[in-house]
């Protein structure tokens, strides 16, 4: 029996599996993301990047209970003037880096896209959809006129793809993802705000009180913003939310995801979830008998 | 999930060090940690140290979460959550615990009939759990020369023939491990270290702690002298809270 092909692409980039590492995970130091690269994932995003150096929020940025796992990072970054050597860095793995970046409006977008592109990214993806930081991401990715305002801005001023990554916190996803249609892709989805109370401090956990839901428990909602963008539009799709093993992966795809993104999964599996995900989907393949995701991907959309 | 335990008491160790016993029914090894919260302030990385029935979270006073640590009263609850982190390796036969400034803390657990110390602190009234050994099985080492070998951690280890230990075990600041790891270099020894980096998730998610792709949180914080050696970030460089690059002095 031949083993199956699981390369794919998103316009002109080629992955060599549809398994990218999610923005905000294992993704702010350069050698951590060559090391991740070297371990099996296809490309990588980077932590979202903005105009000035931020901290980000004081721990508590997590709080966990199995399988629930909420996050409030605060967006910490060094600043687009300070993240080039990481990008290098990470690019000496010879695979794809998306450089993520956030803003307050479409001339900071502009600005930090350019100098992305500078730094050698194969794509610029834009955070439109952060849910716990104010001002930012998701107060910006629920305004549809101010969505299509940055995308065409972005897409005017560089030459790389650009990604658009959407947040489900919206009353109409397909209102948000028509602004955002002369994307070169869109990435669905981001986290889906939640809270944790601790009982016996009576306190919220975050510092930031409330966060994003991330993993397996908001994989139903990513898999549904999939189905329905795809059902509408003709435009590629990456999924992101939950995926913890290749049958996961096989959901998205036959949802229309063209490639996937992991992030919390890396906690439960560490930077090994890469080549459980990879063999799992292989498994699939080889059983279900496809040689190639195109032969499954949208499928269910018919 | 979030632990919630009352403390048992509360030791003054040294005048910036106090610990904090209590019971925990959990697995716990030697060089393992939790992710203590003060609810309303923030969430620290605290090795164990003590991993028996009791156990035991000893506090260096440093800022407004662990000072508010230290203050913890007899029958008051403390929150965390672990043990994370990948413990030292056990071993048979004898050993030498290296700890530098508070880093005898997460050694403690350690200390058997086997064991041997050297313990370094700027100065005498900062020495911790030096008393913990027999007083023919320790070597101290003082900054300002209040006790022991006037001079750092590695004039103590100067003293010692290193190669007849099954294994040596490091904790302490990340320049002081260098230290430690510069003058040890292409000797034969076993030697595993305890390393130290600002930590946010504990989990291995949000590369706050990372070393040349390595997790201090998940990987680590323990790793084999071999590993350290390969390691381009360490004692060089290391990421501020921000993600900016940052270089050691």
């Amino acid at each position: 029996m031949s083993i199956s092909d699981i390369s794919t692409s998103i316009g002109n980039i080629n992955l060599s599996n549809p398994f990218i590492l999610a923005s905000g995970i294992l993704d702010e130091n350069g050698y951590t993301m060559k090391r991740i690269l070297s371990e099996g994932a296809s490309a990588a995003v980077t932590k979202s990047i903005g105009m000035e150096e931020r901290n980000g929020y004081k721990p508590p940025i997590v709080a966990i209970d199995d399988p629930i796992f909420i996050n409030a990072v605060g967006l910490p970054n060094p600043g687009i003037l300070n993240v080039g050597e990481e990008i290098k860095t990470a690019r000496e793995s010879g695979k794809p880096v998306i450089g993520s970046i956030f803003g307050k409006d479409e001339n900071e977008f502009i600005e930090l896209a350019g100098k992305m592109e500078e730094y050698g990214v194969s794509a610029v993806e834009l955070n439109l959809s952060c849910p716990h930081v104010k001002g930012f991401g998701s107060e910006i990715g629920g305004d549809p006129n101010l969505v299509r305002k940055i995308v065409k801005g972005v897409k005017g001023a560089i030459s790389k793809p650009v990604w658009s990554k959407l947040s489900p916190n919206v009353t109409n996803l397909l209102d948000i993802a028509n602004a955002a249609s002369d994307s070169d892709a869109l990435v669905l989805i981001n986290t889906v705000r939640g809270m944790k109370i601790d009982i016996y401090s009576k306190k919220p956990v975050l510092s930031n009180k409330v966060g994003g839901l991330s993993g397996s428990s908001i994989k139903p909602v990513g898999i549904r913003s999939v189905y329905e963008v795809k059902s509408n539009m003709d435009i590629p799709v990456i999924g992101v939310g939950g995926i913890e093993s290749g049958f996961d992966a096989v959901e998205y795809i036959m949802a229309g995801a063209t490639a996937v993104q992991i992030g919390t999964a890396v906690w439960k599996y560490g930077r090994a979830v890469f080549s459980k995900v990879t063999n799992e989907l292989l498994e699939f393949m080889g059983s279900e008998g496809y040689g190639k995701i195109e032969e499954f991907r949208g499928i269910a959309l018919k | 999930m979030i632990n919630s335990v009352r403390i048992l008491r509360n030791e003054i160790n040294t005048p910036t060090v106090n610990s904090l016993y209590f019971h925990w029914d959990v697995r716990v090894e030697p060089g393992q940690f939790v992710m203590t919260w003060v609810p309303g302030l923030s969430e620290i990385p605290m090795s164990l140290s003590l991993t028996g029935k009791e156990k035991c979270l000893t506090v260096k006073k440093y800022g407004d979460t662990s000072n508010a640590l230290s203050n913890v009263k007899p029958g008051e609850r403390i929150f965390f959550r672990g043990p994370y982190g990948k413990p030292f390796s056990k071993v048979r036969g004898k050993t030498l615990l290296v700890g530098g400034g508070s880093g005898m803390a997460s050694l403690r657990p350690l200390i058997d009939q086997d064991a041997s110390g050297v313990v370094a602190a700027r100065s005498s009234d900062e020495l911790l759990f030096k008393g913990l050994f027999p007083i023919d099985k320790i070597i101290v080492a003082t900054d300002d020369g209040s006790e022991g070998i006037k001079g750092n951690i590695v004039d103590a280890l100067r003293e010692i023939e290193l190669e007849k230990y099954e294994m040596i075990y490091v904790c302490g600041p990340e320049r002081m491990i260098k230290s430690v790891v510069d003058f040890v270099a292409g000797r034969n020894i076993n030697m595993e270290l305890s390393l130290e980096r600002n930590m946010k998730c504990g989990v291995g998610i949000c590369d706050s702690c990372s070393i040349d792709g390595f997790q201090l949180c998940t990987d680590g914080p323990t790793f084999g002298l071999s590993t350290v050696l390969t390691m381009k970030e360490f004692g060089r460089t290391k990421l501020a809270e921000s993600g900016k690059r940052i270089w050691f002095q």
